[in-house]
């Protein structure tokens, strides 16, 4: 058997200039996430509208897909039924029965109607909905305010019946945005960074620095978690592990105590730059919050931002930790955030680190390091993986 | 591979494990079935037990096989809560207290957390900065409703060894001042058995072992319960073990443990003496190492407050888990406390932190221990590794 959905685009709506490659590339990303998930599928177009079948078998992991898939607002599964009066009271009743047979009882009909040869109009298709199911169902009842299930059936190129849709992510179709590189952590923030960004369109690559052994192998395969996690959001996501202990040592040998925290973001900043323009990224991204630890400051922002040219996407800079946590538990990296494997340089960071970089000075501090060559080295030495 | 936690685990004897499972194999019949084969077994099992008694050195008293060390101590302690449930005729909860340190091990320290949080008193003694237990502060923390007070013979981070002797005389008296016989004295003997001479006859109620420290198996443990009356366990079931244990015993585990007790208190002058050396040695090696400290701070070699197996050194400037990993790497195993658990990423090792150490040096600390197939080469070996990961890694 085969589970057939109706799937609501949202966004791409309103870019009416970009309309058909904005489409193009929801379909194109659908059947990619479908392929990799080895679910045969064939995709219909239409405006506002597409179409997927999957083997019903597939039909979980395949909902699993549509709810993660930006660009997508919404889906359900539909029966399609020609576009007569019978067929589409027989699809009505059909679904209802589904929906009785999980305890619901009191329900209306929606009826969108954009085929207007259609013999009866919206309201009348609704009433006859009714009627049908309240005869085929006994113990139903209409009721219009408070519905436990909608059945909606739309009449366009064929008729189409279903009941409550689930909502999609919405936003836009990944890679319609180019793509972003995110400096990913283990930490709570920057995977919901990442997935906010993903969302409005980005197709995304991250970097993890790894300093072993100060942060620990399961630090790393923590943030290999987060990506995979993250990934299915993404479709793909490129995940680059910059070996970064010998920056990090000379940093912490070479550096006042109160500024390594400064220089080491920097570095980051500097490494996440060179690999932007290796893999053609157009934007950086980062979980940072201002003000959330003691060193975000604006300050600090400024600093760490003058060692690239990029835009750096800072979704979280205004949001309030209970709201990022929030993101993070619905879309499924908290708990593998707050497993203890915390890089322990946390444990021997500055007790009081400098607040407000003044940037001549700091960046005097950060040249008299003379880390280019660990980075470009280190750079050198990252490990791609694909996810 | 330089093994040098022992204290975790110990490398099991080989020659004991196969020994005990054709032992048990040929006994293979349940000690608790009426048949001629079971009572072989029984009297088998009996034998085994009496063997183990004497060889952990006990002058009294009796054995509870158990499923491992932290079973055993959680019997008595979980006895507490039977204890305040049936107290009452109403069926009201009584609360009782407890009295316990904040250096015992995860077996005991998380357990009477847990009764604490359902309503039981609570009081946790500090440790003298040598992370030695005062008994005048044990015994000043006895309350009249104390049902049970809980200390270890030997720590496992430090080595430190208390005076359970000492400490069972103070809450006694303390105990007559409140008009009260004595609470039960329950002694976590994990870290001492075969390394440091204790007697639970020399005033416990109740005393916890285990056997894979010393080279028996893993899920071997006893309770070691004075004559008298037993705590009331709270898991009940085919009533083994006196109803203490219920489950049906390990013949193979308890000749193991008996065997591996017995080659531990054979050798035990000479085993000492030996680690005594090694200890001196990694002590000598480690203050060659600029910046690293012995802890407790000041913790010389042959010192009899410690046991001359295992030593806590720190490395300032350095986690101890960022230096236990690079040590991995060279080839030398040793141990450090959870540093970095995610709730208590700042807050240290409790069992140091109790000592008074501060902060940064207790999250900097590692553990050392040794047996008796440690060679001196070995505590070469980890000075070698630590020295150049120390260099290499601290900042």
């Amino acid at each position: 058997m085969e589970a057939f959905y109706l799937i609501k685009i949202g966004e791409i709506l309103l870019k009416l200039g970009n309309r058909r490659e904005f489409e193009e590339r929801l379909r194109a990303q659908l059947r990619d996430r479908l392929s990799r998930a080895s679910i045969p599928h064939r995709i219909e177009m239409y405006p506002g509208r597409f179409f997927a079948s999957v083997p019903e078998e597939k039909a979980q992991e395949t909902e699993r897909i549509l709810s993660r898939t930006p660009g997508v607002n919404g889906f359900a599964r539909a029966i399609k039924a020609p576009k007569t009066v019978d067929a589409v009271l027989e699809a009505a009743v059909e679904v209802a029965k589904g929906r009785v047979a999980s305890g619901l009882t009191r329900f209306k009909a929606e009826t969108r109607r954009s085929d207007k040869s259609f013999p009866l109009g919206s309201f009348e298709l609704s009433a006859r909905i009714g009627d049908a199911v309240l005869e085929a169902c006994p113990g139903t009842r209409v009721d219009l305010h408070r519905p436990e299930f909608t059945i909606n059936s739309e009449i366009r190129e064929r008729a189409y019946v279903f009941a409550d849709p689930e909502s999609g992510l919405r936003g836009l179709p990944t890679g319609s945005g180019g793509t972003g590189l995110l400096l990913l952590s283990g930490g709570i923030d920057s995977p919901v960074a990442g997935y906010m960004m993903a969302r409005r369109g980005l197709s995304l690559e991250a970097v993890y620095f790894h300093a072993y052994p100060y942060t620990s192998v399961e630090a790393q395969d923590k943030v290999v978690s987060l990506a995979k996690i993250l990934s299915e959001y993404t479709g793909r996501l490129t995940l680059w592990t910059v070996p970064f202990t010998e920056t990090q040592l000379k940093i912490k040998k070479g550096s006042r105590q109160d500024l390594t925290t400064l220089m080491m973001r920097a570095a980051m900043m500097r490494t996440a730059h060179l690999l932007a323009q290796r893999i053609d990224a157009n934007c950086l991204i980062t979980g940072e919050s201002l003000g959330q630890v003691a060193s975000q400051t604006a300050e600090n922002l400024r600093f760490a931002e003058s060692f690239t040219d990029y835009p750096i996407l800072r979704p979280l800079v205004g949001m309030d930790k209970e709201d990022t946590i929030k993101i993070a538990k619905t879309i499924g990296t908290f708990e593998t955030s707050i497993l203890p494997y915390e890089d322990c340089c946390v444990l021997f960071s500055p007790k009081h680190p400098m607040l407000r970089a003044k940037l001549g000075r700091e960046r005097a501090a950060y040249e008299e390091l003379g880390l280019e060559g660990l980075i470009m080295g280190a750079l050198e030495k990252a490990e791609r993986l694909e996810l | 591979m330089t093994y040098l936690d022992w204290a975790s685990t110990s490398p099991p004897d080989p020659a004991i494990l196969s020994e005990a499972a054709l032992f048990a194999s040929r006994l293979y019949a349940n000690p608790s079935s009426r048949h001629q084969a079971g009572a072989e077994a029984r009297a088998a099992l009996e034998r085994e037990r009496a063997r183990l008694l004497t060889a952990i050195g006990a002058s009294t008293g009796r054995l509870v096989l158990t499923g491992g060390g932290t079973e055993a101590d959680s019997i008595p302690i979980l006895a507490v809560l039977r204890q305040a449930l049936g107290a009452r005729r109403d069926g009201s909860v009584k609360r009782l207290h407890i009295v316990t340190s904040e250096i015992e091990h995860a077996a005991v320290y998380e357990q009477v957390l847990v009764l604490k949080s359902m309503g039981m008193g609570l009081s946790l003694v500090r440790p003298r900065p040598d992370g030695c237990l005062d008994p005048a502060s044990i015994a000043a923390a006895v309350e009249r409703d104390t049902a049970l007070v809980a200390v270890m013979a030997v720590n496992n981070e430090t080595g430190a060894i208390q005076d359970i002797a000492g400490i069972a005389a103070a809450i006694a008296e303390a105990a007559g001042v409140l008009g009260r016989a004595p609470p039960r004295l329950h002694v976590d003997a994990v870290q001492a058995l075969g390394k440091v001479a204790f007697d639970p006859g020399s005033g416990a109620g109740s005393a916890a072992y285990s056997a894979h420290k010393i080279r028996g198996m893993r899920g071997v443990g006893a309770l070691w319960l004075r004559q008298g009356p037993a705590p009331e366990p709270l898991c009940v079931g085919g009533g083994q073990e006196g109803g203490l244990r219920p489950g049906t015993e390990s013949l193979q585990g308890v000749r193991a443990f008996a065997a591996a007790a017995e080659a531990a208190r054979a050798g035990f002058d000479g085993r000492v003496s030996r680690a005594r050396r090694l200890e001196s040695r990694l002590l000598d090696g480690l203050a060659a190492i600029q910046g690293a400290l012995p802890l407790p701070l000041g913790r010389r070699a042959g010192d009899g407050r410690y046991s001359p197996f295992l030593l806590s050194a720190a490395f300032p400037g350095l986690s101890g888990e960022v230096l236990a990993r690079s040590l991995s790497d060279r080839g030398v195993a040793v141990s450090t406390g959870s540093a970095c658990s995610s709730n208590a990423k700042r807050s240290g090792r409790r069992v140091l932190r109790a000592m008074g150490l501060d902060e940064d040096l207790s999250l900097s600390a590692i553990r050392v221990s040794w047996g008796d197939l440690t060679e001196e080469s070995d505590i070469d070996a980890f000075l070698e590794a630590a020295s150049a990961a120390y260099f290499e890694l601290k900042t």
